[in-house]
């Protein structure tokens, strides 16, 4: 339940707080005001019962003293007429031996029975409490007469109203701090809910699901809180900061594509020149031998493959500039592809590339962030591999998913290239953006980054989960 | 030479001719039968007595009887309105100036009262409890039960649990009808006056026996003054009350028919009740 609480709603809470603090508050003040009350009224009492007993010890002494019966009971019966109110129900007067003298009603007391049986429970007039509950409470007090004691008195008072006035005070407090506490607790919702609003506007703005936070509009913003105003715009401004950010991130994978197929150019322009040679060679040779059909047969032959070559180089190239995000799956021909691209890269610089694509299950993932992942790594390890160096690529089928390993004989990451690639620490101006590139598409696709340089081999491992089974 | 001559002869000699010519007020000492707490009845009673006399009457008040019996015997009062039972205890000593007639006759009855609702037909169903009696010197308050006790061979401190003198003949009827005694003994006249002007009070109450018909409760003067002009003119007051209006009055207040003369034999059944107790 208590945990249940925390995930009330703020406004909800503060009012059932509020209520909760009424409630003390009411019970609290409550308590002094019939506390008070009872102890106003206690001192009526025992005024009353005081000046009651009083008067009547005083009336009733020389009578007790000579046990005159009917003198006790003309007296009693007298001030039980006069007295006002009502308050006094029954009065019986004892002789020292305790024996009733008289009492205002005989048929309860009567004259010469033991008044034992209504002083037991009496209380003196210093100590009589209407507090109990009882509608009648007895009192009783000695008659003294030249400070000898002859006989008490014994008292029962009718309290039904000042019980009645505790219970009436009891309740129009209960009602009064009720009525007060659903008052307070429901302004204080109110209250509470109206300041908390533009909060939840943020939060709500925030992306709750998980989304993209997005801008509060101008209309929505609080007017007469300056400081809730200027949080809401900040909100506004970070928000758009983090939208120009996805934007430039976009723009720059986008562009990061031009800038590994820039780095492939010279490679990619020897891919093309190099049988450009052999072809034009071709050319003159069937020019040449026009009437020798078999020389002829050879040249057009060897023109188809150079051409098929480099139909095949430029497809790679318009493919690679036209690859979008949310295009087709990554299949075989992809890795195909990339060594097409690359291979040049790694013969011009003379280095030794081992390449091995052992899957059979490309494991449903998209095809252009894996293929920028592997481009992006292999430019690196390329770039890292001294002349006549070592490259490798590798891809196969792990119990997590597709794992992607690139090696590379070069000295190893830097600490600037291992923070872009390996945290999420901001990336140091002038390093180049592409290995935080491969970090970001990773993360996007749920995968994992390790690296593991030991005997002069860098070994970088790229472990993405499978979506889905798909045949490679 | 009494108070009120050394008063008035101090005054003619120190020449105050107001206090001269002021009577001293006849003082009438009285019992308190029905009437002691009912001022009007008093007033009434003392502007009547003062108009026939023609001469101020204060009205003098005791609690008991033996009190106003005192203040008859060592001249405090001029004459008093006393019980036939201290008349005749006092016999001697003081003289018969009227007795009240009530109902026609010159006599009432004692009653012994209980609760309503108390089941005694008899004095002998009242054993070993508490009893009311109006005072020790009343006659239909005390006398007549006592007497009847006598003759059962018992008396009040045997058969009773408790005696209790209210002082009062109204006081015994509260007290019986609070409560606070089972029985009472009570003047019949002063239950039946209460009867009509009070009925509230004697309707908790219930007459289980009425005595046998005995002597108004008299006014007496002191013998050896009876034949003081102020004494004689009051008797003739009191015996002439109803030919005033004002006397008619009070005795219409009280339920009198008159004041009469009377005879002391009229007081021969309380005699043969003292004799009872004075025997036993």
């Amino acid at each position: 339940m208590l945990a249940r609480l925390g995930t009330w709603p703020i406004t909800l809470r503060v009012a059932l707080a509020t209520a909760a603090l009424m409630v003390l508050l009411g019970m609290a003040a409550s308590q002094q005001v019939l506390s008070t009350l009872g102890r106003l009224q206690d001192a009526r009492l025992q005024e009353y019962a005081r000046l009651h007993v009083e008067g009547l010890a005083v009336a009733l002494g020389p009578f007790t003293l000579h046990k005159d019966v009917w003198e006790v009971y003309d007296t009693l019966d007298r001030a039980q007429a006069d007295a006002a109110g009502g308050r006094i129900l029954f009065t019986v007067v004892a002789d020292d031996r305790g024996q009733v003298l008289a009492a205002t009603d005989p048929a309860r007391a009567p004259v010469d029975s033991p008044v034992e049986d209504f002083a037991r429970d009496a209380r003196p007039t210093s100590d009589v409490t209407a507090g109990n509950g009882d509608t009648v409470v007895r009192v009783k007090a000695p008659l003294t007469m030249q400070g000898r004691e002859v006989g008490q008195i014994v008292t029962e008072l009718d309290v039904r109203d000042l019980v009645a006035q505790r219970r009436t005070a009891a309740l129009a407090l209960l009602a009064g701090n009720a009525a007060v506490t659903l008052i307070l607790a429901l302004a204080g919702y109110l209250v509470v809910a109206r300041m908390l609003k533009p909060v939840e506007l943020l939060a709500h703005h925030m992306g709750e699901a998980g989304g993209r936070p997005h801008p509060i509009p101008e209309a929505a913003f609080p007017r007469t809180d300056s400081v809730l105003a200027r949080l809401l715009r900040n909100f506004n401004g970070m928000a758009g900061a983090i939208d120009a950010r996805a934007e430039a991130e976009r723009r720059l994978a986008e562009r990061e594509r031009f800038v590994s197929l820039g780095r492939l150019s010279s490679s990619l322009a020897h891919e093309i020149n190099n049988p450009l040679g052999g072809l034009l060679n071709a050319t003159d040779t069937i020019r040449a031998y026009a009437d020798r059909p078999e020389v002829v047969r050879q040249s057009a032959d060897l023109v188809d493959r150079g051409l098929r070559h480099l139909r095949d180089v430029s497809r790679v190239i318009l493919e690679e500039k036209r690859m979008d995000r949310s295009g087709r799956l990554l299949s075989a021909a992809d890795f195909e592809d990339l060594r097409l691209l690359f291979e040049p890269e790694t013969t011009r610089r003379g280095q030794q590339l081992d390449w091995r694509i052992e899957v059979a299950d490309c494991g449903g993932l998209p095809s252009a962030p894996v293929r920028q992942i592997a481009l992006n790594l292999l430019l690196n390890a390329a770039s890292a591999a001294p002349e006549g160096g070592f490259v490798g690529f590798r891809c196969h089928e792990t119990a997590e998913g597709l794992e992607i390993v690139v090696s590379d004989t070069g000295p190893g990451l830097s600490g600037s290239a291992r923070a872009r690639l390996m945290s999420e620490a901001p990336a140091e101006p002038g390093g180049g953006v592409g290995l935080r590139l491969v970090r970001d598409l990773v993360g996007g696709l749920g995968g994992d980054i390790a690296h593991d340089g030991s005997e002069g081999r860098t070994d970088i491992i790229i472990v993405l989960p499978a979506k889905g089974a798909r045949t490679c | 030479m009494n108070r009120r001559g050394f008063i008035a002869g101090t005054g003619a000699a120190l020449g105050l001719p107001g206090i001269v010519r002021a009577e001293a007020a006849f003082r009438l000492g009285l019992t308190p039968v029905f009437l002691d707490n009912d001022a009007a009845v008093i007033d009434r009673l003392r502007t009547a007595l003062s108009a026939s006399m023609a001469a101020p009457v204060e009205l003098i008040q005791r609690r008991t009887y033996q009190e106003i019996t005192a203040t008859i015997l060592d001249g405090s009062v001029d004459a008093a309105w006393i019980c036939g039972y201290p008349f005749l205890q006092h016999r001697d000593r003081l003289t018969l100036l009227g007795v009240p007639v009530w109902r026609g006759q010159p006599r009432y009855q004692s009653y012994l009262i209980v609760r309503r609702d108390d089941p005694a037909t008899g004095l002998a169903d009242l054993r070993g409890h508490v009893h009311a009696f109006s005072d020790p010197d009343s006659n239909s308050g005390y006398l007549v039960t006592a007497s009847d006790l006598a003759r059962m061979g018992t008396g009040p401190e045997q058969f009773l649990s408790r005696s209790v003198f209210t002082y009062g003949h109204r006081n015994v009827v509260r007290a019986v009808a609070g409560g606070l005694t089972r029985s009472g003994s009570v003047d019949g006249y002063v239950w039946e006056t209460l009867a009509r002007v009070e009925p509230a009070l004697t309707r908790g109450t219930r007459i289980v026996t009425r005595s046998e018909w005995l002597g108004f409760p008299p006014f007496a003067a002191r013998a050896d003054r009876a034949a003081e002009a102020r004494v004689v003119r009051f008797g003739q007051a009191l015996q002439g009350l109803d030919a005033s209006p004002a006397g008619r009055a009070a005795l219409d207040l009280l339920l009198l028919d008159r004041v009469e003369a009377g005879d002391v034999t009229l007081f021969d059944g309380i005699a043969a009740r003292m004799a009872e107790i004075a025997g036993g």
